[in-house]
């Protein structure tokens, strides 16, 4: 019974279409159509990338690492959604599956792009503990409550889904921080060890840097940790109309 | 093999990014909102000139009966209605409530599908 089924599967084939850019070979992008087959039951896109590059075109060039949704390499926009190829399964995508690098960002070679401004964003909400007591000779306790605090917020891998997906971020992501980097300030904000509040929500009180959210959602729609930028965009908000009461 | 030192292409987004929900629902909300802002000065115009006289309520509301009128009445209402609910749905998120995936993707179903009863409605009573 189980042969039976393999057989039928690896007799299927799925369409895919590719966006390709060489820079030093083309001018400008184009869509590529590639056949892969089903080689397992519960196949993830990332299976048929690399099918393509081992065995059709060696010259595909796409980040991965893990390959299972824990490292955030192969953040793609898959059948125009945001999502991470390795948990992204084959079955139940409308063929051909389209397949294109984050949206908005500058293209270093076919589903590569260029990252660096992602990451000066992230690196601009100060992403460490900052705190004003002296050194403990072991680490900082918390409560399991003040832990628990955390909890969506800890678990972003930084893949860059979500800010890519945010039309506010497209229109004005030089000056807007995006919903991961707000994220992940708003983890920072409601870490109990950390005392540097009163800055934090200094630096964040900007119309572009916090107000350009305009509650799109797509960051949420996009996550592929099931989070919510959204809601801790709105957390920050409330935490400054809170300290002006 | 050329070399070129030129701009890296920009990747897709806003055509290629697929139409969800709460975009739609976000997007309306402006695009109603600044459709109030344009039309609402014609609205008090013409309230205050039809309160100046027989004549030009007479007048008033022949053009509100006109094809042109009723469309943009309908038009107007329909805007209104939408970003009052949609204005509370936001006013809820603000205040913290409704807050999770699920009751933000549910809030979006709600206000764009009673805004779409409430215009088929209209469109038949008005």
């Amino acid at each position: 019974m189980c042969c039976r089924v393999g057989v039928t599967i690896m007799s299927e084939k799925v369409k895919l279409e590719i966006y390709r850019y060489n820079p030093e070979q083309d001018d400008k992008p184009y869509m590529q159509s590639f056949e892969v087959p089903v080689e397992k039951p519960g196949m993830k896109l990332l299976d048929a990338l690399n099918y393509i590059k081992w065995h059709l075109d060696g010259s595909l060039t796409y980040r991965r690492s893990c390959g299972e949704g824990v490292c955030g390499s192969d953040g793609l926009n898959i059948n125009g959604v945001n999502g991470l190829g390795c948990i992204t399964a084959i079955e139940g995508l409308k063929q051909p599956i389209q397949v294109r690098p984050l949206p908005s960002m500058d293209v270093v070679r076919d589903l590569v792009v260029d990252m660096q401004h992602f990451f000066d964003q992230y690196k601009q909400i100060k992403p460490w503990l900052q705190s004003s007591t002296p050194k403990p000779e072991h680490e900082r306790l918390q409560s399991p409550d003040e832990r628990a605090e955390l909890d969506g917020s800890y678990e972003c891998i930084l893949c860059g889904c979500c800010t890519t997906s945010c039309p506010s971020w497209w229109w004005n992501g030089d000056r807007f921080l995006g919903p991961a980097a707000l994220l992940q300030a708003n983890r920072w904000l409601k870490d109990s060890r950390d005392d540097a509040t009163g800055e934090r929500l200094d630096d964040l009180e900007d119309s572009f840097k916090l107000y350009r959210c305009h509650q799109i959602m797509n960051c949420m729609e996009a996550c592929p940790k099931a989070l919510n930028p959204t809601k801790a965009i709105n957390d920050i908000k409330r935490s400054l109309a809170k300290r002006k009461v | 093999m050329k070399m070129n030192n030129k701009q890296p292409p920009l990747s897709p987004h806003l055509p290629i990014y697929k139409w969800r929900l709460t975009m739609f629902a976000s997007i309306a909300h402006r695009m109603s909102g600044v459709f109030l802002v344009l039309t609402m000065p014609m609205a008090f115009w013409l309230l205050l000139s039809m309160s100046h006289g027989k004549i030009m309520y007479a007048y008033g509301l022949s053009w509100l009966q006109s094809s042109t009128g009723t469309v943009l009445l309908w038009l107007m209402c329909v805007a209104l209605f939408y970003h009052l609910i949609n204005g509370i749905r936001f006013l809820l998120l603000d205040i913290g409530k409704t807050d999770s995936r699920e009751a933000m993707k549910l809030s979006a179903k709600i206000v764009v599908f009673s805004t779409i009863i409430f215009a088929l409605v209209l469109a038949v009573k008005i």
